[in-house]
Order: structure tokens, then C-alpha cells, then sequence
């Protein structure tokens, strides 16, 4: 066993025991806490597998972002100093029976694959030979990850260095710019249901 | 390739080059023809909207709304992306061979497909944009949130029928979803609106993280996230699903329940719990009666028609991807998945009818009906699946290609039914909003003797309820006929169908029942002594927009030619 092992299931162990932690909590706050400390070992399995753009963003974005956003969130709105989530038994029975009943078929299912048989079947496609396979600026292996990722998000794959066959394979751009315009309108949404309903005032120039 | 060569034929996608500049016609027609060609320019009525979206911002931001009322802006933008897309259909239409041609680099395909749904959606929108000047939901303040909502909902919805990638099937379903929530919220302060806008959030969410694990789990599986690929330089799913699945002994279903084949269908089942969700498919149909309810009626329209119509378009590209491999190995797999599509149609066609029954309220009647019709026309989908899933030589009396002109009839139904479903759910949804907007009620109860005040609204009424019905000679019989046909066709492959069939003849049968009784109240009874009268004459812009929505009802009707060619043209091209 060496140290990569025994890293992953470290964090492999934090993020799911955060995450049942998450549940379990009745506490807002508390859950907030429990699912920072789940999304950041989630962004340290990311490290492990040399991803680390993603595990970067993971903690920028979840962790550094959408949580101080939710707590700020918990803060203003909150009637009371900690608003408590109470469950009726059944209920948590119920949806413990459903969720354990949905992990169990995630589980039968993902484990009764051979994953790396599945990798040799995949690149039996013959569209596999028509890339190269030279190493390009940075190999996935090295990490360093952030440059291929950017490229992609700007239309231009790396990996199609060295392709001999001259077709593209797919470059991100579309997703990403009009992401920007879906943020855009559902912040506008969001917008409209927080504020009050405006007046208007003809007299007044608003 | 080389860096350089890679930037080269990334930045040159058009199919010829621009001119030197010169002020003259020609010159701007040749080039305003190349530019359509790029991605760019195939993505023009989107983009379009996207304008229009910022446009409407801006001039809040500037205070010029007060001049320019925000509904003008939003229909001068949504007219000329009509403009744009009929420019596209009509020069694929004209062109000597087909045109399927992939753009931003193969995360979309530019097909007859994509922009007849495209079309059908703008039109679609400039008739809602044109409902809320006539019933003045949004006020003037609100007006550019509510554009912008409904023009990003419908960004997302035309991107589901373009989509060819695993990435964008998720993201114009978010794209169209998220804009939706907040659009059934949008009348404030009235309690039933914000709890049915929180539980379509709920659902939403929901539906999308089960959807998400799927679409993981099948391109992890596959190796690939592309649809369909034009020219085969990169694996698609069918090429791949082969490939995965001919390890596996071959032929039957019970192949299926195997490594890997088991884990496929479970991905596969989870994104069709994501496109259940927008189509309101039974189990999945929960938060449909509530957010209609809730909503405005406008809204209600838009989303009854418009997010069907994107996500029946996703569910045709994802089930055509499937499908797509002949291998007789698949043969258990497309079975099995037109058969569960088959079994979810009957279901919720009859649930949706069986629950309209009992219903008082004009939008939940409306939301139960939209439900069982979602359930016809995924009818269709589930025999275009068998069919297309079919071995030839294992059906008598067809052939190969009998089978496939048997599957593009099935296609050819769902198009026609889609159009005709625009005009005739739209319809009674504007009578609706405009009733309410004179009566103060959207209740069956408060309907009474409304025919007397109001003719027009109460005839455009009978036209679309009838419709829905199937009852000739209007749009919705021939809808409802070809999908029969093409369920009868279906059978000879599996007997399944036949049985599906029998469900949807009773049903239709039985919806009968529960629009007459709308229709009886209407027209059969007094108007109760001391009610709201509702005075709508015909020459004024409420029963004018009513006639202007039922006639083609009726037209489509009486000339069921020229569209079903259409749409028999459009399936031809897919199917290819």
C-alpha cells in the first residue's frame, strides 16, 4: 500500500462521513461547516488524480465561494440565532430506506463492471488510432492540468497534436460562453423574486 | 497538426471566403450567405435572443424603457430570430443534398431537425410575447425580468434540438429549467405561486443530480459523450455501445443483466429520469399540476408547449443515438428501452386523463391534459425505438426499407403532433389568462354561461378542446391519427405496441369527457344572476389573438398535406 493509497481512502473516508454528517446535523450552521470539510477532501481526491485545475476550482469556487456565500446566506435570513431542521421519524426513515435502497443499486451496479477490461474494449475503436498519442505540451500524468483545460474552454484541443486524420475533436467554447448568458438571466431571476415589488410612480423619475 | 493548423481550421468552419469590401447588394448578400455557413451563423437565432436579452437590460439601465416599452423589444427580437430561422429552413429545404453538418465543433449538428424545432419555438414565442401584450401580465416595470426569463428559457430549449453532446444535453436542460422556476414564481406575493415555484425547484434539482450521475456514468462507460458523429472521425455512442456490448453473448435481452450491459441501462434509465422530469412523464409528473396552478396562465402556455417541444426534440436526438447501431447484439437493448418508453406512455396518458376527471380548476384540468399528451406523443417515440431497433428479416411482410419508412412516419407524427399541440394548448391557455383577466377566476364553476358575453373566446375555446380531443376535422385528428398508425405499425414488430395502442384509443375516448364538461358549462348553461360579466367582442386584440391562434388549429386541419410533408422531409434527414 503506498502513500497515494493511504491518501485516498483518507479523504475518501472525511468526504463521506461529511456527508453523512450533513444529514445528520440539525443545525444549519453545522451542516454548512460538515459539507465544507466533505467538498474539501472531495478536492483532495481531485489532487490524487493529477486533476488539478479541477481540484482547484473545487476549492475556489464550493469551498472558498458558494459556502461563505450560503453562510452569509444562513446568517441574514435566519429568525433565530441557529435555525434547527427537525425531521419526523418516519420521514427519516422513509427517505434513509430510498437513499440506502439508491445507493445499494449505485453500488451493485458501478462495482459489477470490470472498469480496466473496459478501457482495453474502448480502445479497440478505430478512431482511437487516429490519435497520436505524442506527448503534448503537458502530459495528463505530470498534473499541470490548467493550460489544456484553458485551451479547450477557448475551442482548441491539445490532444489533437500530432492527429493525422485533420478533423477536430470537440473544444468547449459554446458551454462556456453561454453559461455566461444563463448566469446572467437566472441572476436577473433570482433577482426579481428578492426584491420588493417596485411601484411605479409616474410622476417621479424612478 | 500542428498548433497553427489546429487554430487555422478551428477559426475557418465557413464554406467560402469573404469578398474584398464593396458598397453594393451582391456583395452583402454573398457575404451575409458565408456567414450563415459558420458556426456562428448557424447559431445566429440564438444568439439573437441573447442580444435581445442584453438589449432589454440596457435599456432599463438607461431609463429609455419608458419610451420604448420593453414587449416592443422583446418582439423586434424574437420576430427577426424568426426571420433568421426561416432563412435557414428554407435554404436547407432548398438545397440539392441533405445538410447535416456539425458546428462548434461537433458539440451541435445543424440539420432540417434542429431548425424546425428552432422555428417552431420562435413562432411559438413571438405568440406568448404577443399573449402578455393582450393580457398584460408583466406590468411595464416588470416587463424586462420577465422577457429575459422567457428568452433564456427558450435559448435553452432551441439548444436541446441542436444538441449533440452529453454536455449539452445537460446544460440547455438547466438552461431551460432554471429561467422556469423563477417564471412560475413570478406573480409575488401570492402564497400558491412561490410554493409551486419551490417545488418545481425541488423536482428540478432532484431530477437533475440523478440525470447527472447518469450522463457520468454512460460516458465513463463508453468512453465517449458524442451523440451522433457526421463524418465518424470521432466514437459516438452507438459505435461505442457496440463495442462495449458485443462482449457480451448476443441477441437476447437477457444478455442484458451482465456486466456491463446491466450498468449501461442503469445510466441510461437515470438520464431518462432527467428528460422524464421536463416532459412531466409519470412518475415524474408531480410538481406539473401545482406549478401550473401557481403560475400564470401565460407561463403555464409556455411551459405546457415549448419545453415539451425542446425536450421531446433531446429525447429524439438521445434515443436516435442509441438506437443507432444495427448490431444485432443491441437488438435486447433497443427493446427493452422502446418497450419502457412504451409502458411510460400508456401510464401516463392514462393517469393524466383519469386525473383531469375530477379536477375544478381550469389550469389543473389544462395540467392533467398537458400530462396525457405527453404521454401520446411519447407513443410515438418508444415505436420509432422499436422500429428502428427491429431486425429486418425478423418481421413479416417488411422489409428494410418498408422499416425504415415506417420509422420516419413515427417521427413524422411526433412533428406534426408537436406543431399542432403549439396552437391548440396555446390557445387554451391564452382563453384562460384572458377569462381571468375579465372574470377574476380560473375555475370551471365561474365558466357558466360564458358564451353569451364572450362568443369568440368560448368558440376559439370549443376549437382547441376539441382538438385535443382528436376530433375531426381539426389539427389535433390528424396528430392523433398518424401516431396510431405508427403504433399499429410498431406492432407488427412487437405485439407490445398493439397494446399500447388499445390504451391510447381508450383514452382518447375517455378525454372526452372531461372537456365537454367544460365545453357544457360554457355554452349549455345560464350565466349565474349577479356574476362578473365578461364582455370580449370579437373585434378587439384579445378575440382577435384568440382567432389568430385557433384558425391554424382548424387549418391544419383541413390541409394536413403540406406540413405532414414537411415533416416526413425532416425525419427523412435524420434517419438518414
Amino acid at each position: 500500500m503506498d502513500a497515494t493509497t493511504i491518501l485516498f481512502w483518507i479523504f475518501a473516508s472525511i468526504s463521506c462521513a461529511a456527508a453523512v454528517a450533513v444529514v445528520a446535523t440539525q443545525n444549519v450552521v453545522r451542516m454548512a461547516f460538515w459539507l465544507i470539510v466533505s467538498l474539501g477532501s472531495v478536492a483532495g481526491l481531485y489532487f490524487l488524480l493529477s486533476a488539478d485545475f479541477v481540484a482547484a476550482t473545487q476549492l475556489l469556487i464550493y469551498v472558498g465561494g458558494t459556502l461563505v456565500l450560503l453562510i452569509f446566506g444562513v446568517m441574514l435570513t435566519a429568525t433565530g440565532p441557529y435555525s434547527q431542521i427537525r425531521t419526523s421519524p418516519g420521514e427519516a426513515l422513509l427517505a434513509g430506506g430510498v437513499g440506502s435502497l439508491f445507493l445499494a443499486m449505485i453500488i451493485t451496479t458501478v462495482v459489477s463492471v470490470d472498469w480496466d477490461s473496459l478501457a482495453a474494449i474502448q480502445q479497440q475503436d478505430p478512431s482511437y488510432a487516429s490519435y497520436a498519442h505524442e506527448p503534448g505540451f503537458n502530459p495528463a500524468e505530470e498534473g499541470n492540468t490548467a493550460r489544456p483545460l484553458g485551451l479547450k474552454m477557448l475551442g482548441i484541443s491539445l490532444e489533437d497534436l500530432g492527429r493525422t486524420d485533420g478533423s477536430l475533436s470537440h473544444g468547449y467554447l459554446l458551454p462556456f460562453e453561454i453559461v455566461s448568458i444563463h448566469l446572467l438571466v437566472v441572476l436577473i431571476g433570482a433577482s426579481y423574486l428578492a426584491r420588493a415589488k417596485r411601484r411605479s410612480r409616474p410622476d417621479q423619475p424612478s | 497538426m500542428t498548433f497553427d493548423q489546429i487554430l487555422q481550421q478551428l477559426v475557418d468552419t465557413t464554406a467560402g471566403t469573404y469578398g474584398p469590401f464593396e458598397w453594393s447588394a451582391a456583395y452583402f448578400r454573398q457575404t451575409f450567405e458565408i456567414f450563415m455557413t459558420s458556426s456562428l451563423g448557424r447559431f445566429s437565432p440564438e444568439i439573437i435572443l441573447c442580444i435581445t436579452i442584453v438589449s432589454l437590460l440596457k435599456l432599463r439601465l438607461f431609463n429609455c424603457d419608458r419610451w420604448i416599452p420593453p414587449y416592443a423589444t422583446a418582439l423586434v427580437g424574437s420576430i427577426v430570430a424568426v426571420g433568421l430561422a426561416l432563412y435557414q429552413f428554407q435554404t436547407l429545404r432548398m438545397s440539392a443534398e441533405p445538410v447535416v453538418a456539425e458546428f462548434f465543433t461537433g458539440l451541435m449538428i445543424y440539420d432540417q431537425f434542429t431548425v424546425y424545432f428552432r422555428l417552431l419555438l420562435l413562432i411559438f414565442l413571438v405568440l406568448v410575447v404577443a399573449l402578455t401584450v393582450v393580457s398584460g401580465i408583466p406590468d411595464r416595470d416588470d416587463g424586462p425580468d420577465f422577457y429575459t426569463l422567457l428568452f433564456g428559457a427558450a435559448v435553452g430549449m432551441m439548444m436541446m434540438a441542436g444538441a449533440n453532446h452529453l454536455l449539452i444535453l445537460f446544460l440547455s436542460i438547466e438552461m431551460a429549467s432554471v429561467p422556469s422556476y423563477a417564471m412560475v414564481g413570478f406573480l409575488k406575493g401570492r402564497r400558491p405561486s412561490s410554493e409551486a415555484s419551490l417545488k418545481y425547484v425541488v423536482y428540478g434539482a432532484g431530477s437533475a443530480g440523478v440525470m447527472l450521475y447518469g450522463l457520468s456514468l454512460l460516458t465513463g462507460l463508453l468512453g465517449t459523450a458524442t451523440l451522433i458523429s457526421v463524418d465518424g472521425s470521432t466514437p459516438d455512442l452507438a459505435s461505442r455501445l457496440g463495442l462495449v456490448l458485443a462482449g457480451n453473448t448476443a441477441g437476447t435481452a437477457a444478455s442484458l443483466v451482465s456486466n456491463p450491459g446491466l450498468t449501461i441501462l442503469l445510466a441510461i434509465l437515470m438520464v431518462f429520469v432527467g428528460l422524464a422530469f421536463k416532459l412531466s412523464i409519470v412518475p415524474f409528473h408531480f410538481w406539473c399540476p401545482d406549478a401550473f396552478e401557481g403560475a400564470a396562465a401565460e407561463v403555464g402556455g409556455f411551459l405546457s408547449v415549448a419545453s415539451k417541444a425542446g425536450a421531446f426534440a433531446l429525447l429524439v436526438r438521445f434515443c436516435i443515438a442509441l438506437t443507432g447501431n444495427p448490431d444485432p447484439s443491441l437488438a435486447g437493448l433497443n427493446l427493452s428501452l422502446g418497450i419502457g418508453l412504451g409502458v411510460a406512455a400508456a401510464v401516463t396518458a392514462t393517469f393524466g386523463n383519469l386525473a383531469a376527471y375530477s379536477q375544478k380548476n381550469m389550469k389543473r384540468l389544462l395540467a392533467y391534459s398537458t400530462i396525457a399528451h405527453a404521454g401520446y406523443m411519447l407513443m410515438a417515440v418508444s415505436a420509432l425505438v422499436i422500429i428502428r431497433g427491429a431486425n429486418p428479416s425478423g418481421v413479416p411482410g417488411l422489409t428494410s426499407a418498408g422499416l425504415d419508412a415506417e420509422a420516419r412516419r413515427c417521427l413524422e407524427a411526433l412533428l406534426y403532433y408537436l406543431a399542432v399541440y403549439l396552437f391548440m394548448n396555446l390557445g387554451a391557455f391564452a382563453i384562460v389568462a384572458l377569462i381571468r383577466n375579465q372574470i377574476f377566476s380560473e375555475e370551471i364553476e365561474d365558466y357558466r354561461g360564458l358564451a353569451g358575453e364572450a362568443p369568440v373566446l368560448c368558440v376559439c375555446m370549443l376549437i382547441c378542446l376539441f382538438s385535443l380531443v382528436g376530433l375531426p376535422p381539426l389539427g389535433g385528428f390528424w396528430a392523433k391519427l398518424e401516431i396510431f398508425a405508427s403504433l399499429f405499425q410498431a406492432g407488427r414488430v412487437h405485439w407490445f405496441m398493439w397494446v399500447v395502442l388499445g390504451i391510447a384509443a381508450v383514452n382518447t375516448v375517455f378525454s372526452l369527457f372531461y372537456y365537454m364538461r367544460v365545453l357544457k358549462s360554457m355554452f349549455l348553461t345560464e350565466r349565474p344572476v349577479g356574476a362578473r360579466s365578461a364582455l370580449v367582442p370579437f373585434r378587439s386584440a384579445p378575440g382577435l389573438y384568440v382567432v389568430m391562434v385557433s384558425v391554424p388549429v382548424l387549418l391544419l386541419g383541413v390541409l394536413a398535406g403540406p406540413l405532414s410533408q414537411t415533416a416526413n422531409n425532416v425525419a427523412r434527414i435524420l434517419l438518414r
